[in-house]
């Protein structure tokens, strides 16, 4: 399995041998990059009597990071996921309308002001969670972020803080790991694999942004700029929104969950979860129930950390209303489900004579974050980021559609396609209590209520969107397009079991530790009380990762060495 | 293979001799599964009954402006296959019925307005008719059709049909989009730079933005 060439590497580049120290999954691919079927075949397999020390639901960013840390620390731990295990090469394609099965789309219902579709934009199913069709922008999110409130009066304050969470950040861009450009802004930082070459979209943004003295980076992608243990070079063929098939970005399935499973971890997949269990009487979790094969089971462990994302994770919640928690765990103070945000993510595109071929090359290529932070000269506070975005045909059909087209000028328009290229926007939207999940009448296959999802925006919502539309348009008019159209639309969830100071202000503390249950936690998008203008897998997983670390440290007597 | 019909005033024979196809050699296996199985999708409907499959299929055709005859894509099959297997986008508005009664409901309400009109169902109705009905629901924005938010409809509309459209070869070549491109990528990056197997639009002034269409 290990090469001549894997030790020399080590060698020459000390940080790359301290990162598979501490992270092996990049070689625990085959030599050939691909998925290693036979770690999951040596699995270790617990049974249901049997006590583990922790239970994770999905095996995303946040629940994928958890189990590798926790296994590392000598846990023994069984991770849920309701979807497949997935092999890139057997599973997925090279194809749009082929990347459906990566969505969850089992029935959610959406409503409030302005509904914020799910499925295929912020939502993901199977082992490796929405990361598997996430772009693989990783940004951080700014020092500001975490003091929203205090700084601007908007917003919620953070239990923790920037220099709490940036060692996670240091450490999980190690193990995607990162190539962009030195990042200039808000905590200014460097990666450690240099910027991708650029395509055509990135080369007209670039561009743009030089002509109208806007700031703008390579980066930051969760692509190595070269091989990265086992895993392959990129190959530019743009499909990194349908699975990376050729696992050269990242994400959990590649880069953590074969170091966990390395470490002893089991990995249920196509396991939905229906409930956690609750000992009225000790007010501690037990374990969680589960369905496999339309039989429920009861797998006990003696700590809980749900990571199911933003609209899951309280829908979850609700679902395991006990004599203890009537209105649904951890919910006494009606925080469960509330403050959940998404981002406003106008996509702008610019018609040029020359071709731009959007589509070929990942979509994440260049990104900016002048506009990140509050502009006392604005009537609005936050901001926005502005990154490049490729939609493929179909993605790009609702794109020209939205603009009122159909038939025959729907046609004419689609086969300008070369001619386009397309930014997208990432607008802080706020934390509105009444932006929420709850559960709906309707019931799902498993006869489980479903989830209702209500999205209103608020002015300053309203306003970030209007000035970030402005700014792309900007850009792509200083690149020389002479026509511009915009598609109005949502990206990323965050929030809905939010962290705080205490119990009547979050769902969890700042080591996304329950306030309800001491043995329940958290470790998703969900803990997250305000959002930036940052794309959330990097923070998603880096919360998770401190928790990890405070989980191990708050209890020291079960190491490796007592097993 | 021949591409679709559409004459070049509207986009049509941008890219001389493209053929998205003839490249499929380069796509992996599972790949060229799932995209091979859409050139010939089952014509036996599951979902829709035959009179929803007329007006369905006549809706189609007026979104896509694709004429009855000539090389087409197989949307009204493609839908219908969605719907039988209720493969639907992960949510619904509060608003709307679930995906595959909000089918029917809205095919049903096409026709009762076809026939108000002009005394036929829809899909017997003159293309002039047809796409005067479907224009009209789209103008009522937010209004109400039928008991619907008009714009929930347009939207389940477009969107299933785009979508089935545009995940077809036939309409990808007649963008300059070559497809699957695993595990060959890309190579030439940039600003007016092509594969060897890319072929420039010959129309790069058509633009049907400017053209106020």
């Amino acid at each position: 399995m290990t090469g001549v060439g894997t030790f020399i590497g080590d060698l020459v580049d000390p940080g790359l041998a301290e990162v598979r120290q501490r992270n092996e999954s990049a070689w625990l691919l085959t030599p050939r990059g691909e998925v290693d079927r036979s770690l999951e075949e040596r699995m270790r397999h617990y049974g249901d009597s049997d006590e583990v020390d922790v239970v994770v639901v999905g095996c995303g960013a946040g629940g994928a990071t958890m189990l590798q840390r926790l296994a590392r620390g000598g846990w023994s731990a069984v991770g849920f996921d309701a979807g497949p295990f997935w092999d890139p090469e057997l599973d997925w394609v090279s194809d749009e309308a082929g990347a459906h099965k990566l969505y969850w789309t089992e029935p959610r219902v959406i409503g409030g002001s302005d509904p914020v579709p799910l499925g295929s934009n912020n939502s993901g199913r199977g082992v490796g969670g929405s990361m598997v069709h996430y772009a693989g922008f990783v940004p951080r999110l700014h020092p500001s972020d975490f003091a929203t409130l205090a700084n601007d009066g908007v917003g919620a304050d953070w239990p923790i803080d920037y220099a709490d969470l940036k060692p996670y950040y240091e450490a999980i861009e190690g193990e995607l790991p990162v190539a962009g450009d030195d990042w200039p802004w808000g905590d200014p930082h460097g990666y450690r694999y240099r910027p991708q070459p650029v395509s055509g979209n990135g080369e007209v943004f670039l561009r743009g942004a030089l002509a109208s003295g806007i700031d703008a980076r390579i980066g930051p992608v969760a692509i190595a700029n070269g091989r990265f243990g086992h895993r392959p070079h990129c190959i530019y063929r743009g499909f990194c929104l349908q699975g990376c098939k050729v696992n050269a970005k990242a994400s959990p399935l590649i880069t953590h969950i074969p170091d966990a499973l390395a470490h002893g971890v089991e990995i249920r997949a196509n396991t939905m979860v229906t409930g956690v269990e609750v000992d009225d009487r000790t007010g501690r979790a037990i374990g969680v129930r589960y369905l496999r094969d339309g039989i429920e089971h009861l797998q006990r462990a003696r700590l809980v950390v749900v990571a199911g994302y933003s609209i899951e994770t309280p829908r979850l919640l609700l679902n395991s209303a006990s004599h203890r928690f009537p209105e649904g765990l951890c919910n006494d103070f009606d925080l469960v489900g509330r403050y959940l945000m998404v981002q406003g993510a106008p996509q702008t595109a610019g018609r040029f004579e020359a071709e731009v071929r959007m589509f070929k090359a990942p979509p994440p290529e260049a990104s900016s974050e002048e506009f990140y932070e509050t502009d006392p000269s604005q009537p609005y506070k936050r901001g926005f980021s502005i990154q490049t975005v490729s939609p493929l045909p179909i993605t790009w059909a609702e794109h020209v559609a939205s603009q009122g087209h159909w038939g025959a000028s729907l046609r004419a328009r689609m086969s300008d396609y070369v001619h386009w290229s397309c930014l997208g926007a990432l607008c802080e939207f706020l934390p509105q209590a009444e932006n929420r999940v709850t559960l709906a009448e309707e019931k799902d296959s498993h006869g489980l209520p479903v989830a209702r999802f209500d999205y209103s925006q608020c002015d300053n919502d309203r306003m970030l969107v209007k000035a970030a539309q402005e700014v792309m348009e900007t850009i792509l008019k200083a690149a020389g397009a002479h026509d511009v159209m915009t598609i109005q639309r949502y990206a990323h969830l965050v929030g809905g079991a939010r962290m705080g100071a205490d119990e009547t202000s979050g769902v969890v503390d700042g080591d996304c530790r329950s306030f309800a249950v001491p043995n329940l936690y958290i470790t998703d998008g969900s803990v997250l009380p305000t959002q930036g203008s940052a794309n959330p897998a990097l923070t998603i997983m880096s919360i998770a990762a401190r928790a990890a670390d405070r989980m191990l440290a708050a209890d020291p007597t079960r190491t490796r060495e007592e097993r | 293979m021949t591409g679709l019909p559409l004459d070049d005033a509207h986009g049509g024979d941008r890219f001389p001799g493209f053929d998205v196809l003839s490249q499929s050699r380069h796509w992996d296996a599972a790949t060229r599964e799932v995209v091979e199985a859409r050139l010939h999708p089952d014509t036996s409907l599951r979902y829709f009954s035959a009179t929803e499959a007329s007006t369905a299929g006549a809706l189609f055709d007026q979104l896509l402006d694709q004429p009855a005859t000539g090389e087409r894509v197989p949307v009204l099959e493609l839908v219908d296959d969605r719907l039988a297997r209720d493969e639907t986008d992960g949510w619904r508005y509060e608003t709307m019925p679930k995906d595959p009664d909000a089918w029917r409901r809205s095919l049903a309400a096409l026709d009762a307005d076809s026939v108000a009109r002009c005394g036929d169902v829809f899909c017997a109705a003159g293309s002039a008719v047809q796409a005067a009905l479907v224009q009209a629901v789209q103008d009522l924005g937010d209004g109400e059709w039928h008991a619907m938010k008009a714009s929930q409809v347009w939207s389940l509309w477009t969107r299933y049909a785009c979508t089935a459209f545009y995940s077809h070869p036939l309409a990808w070549q007649e963008m300059g989009f070559a497809g699957p491109a695993y595990p060959r990528g890309y190579k030439n990056l940039g600003v007016d730079r092509l594969e060897a197997f890319e072929v420039r639009d010959r129309h790069p002034s058509l633009d049907p933005a400017r053209d106020g269409q």
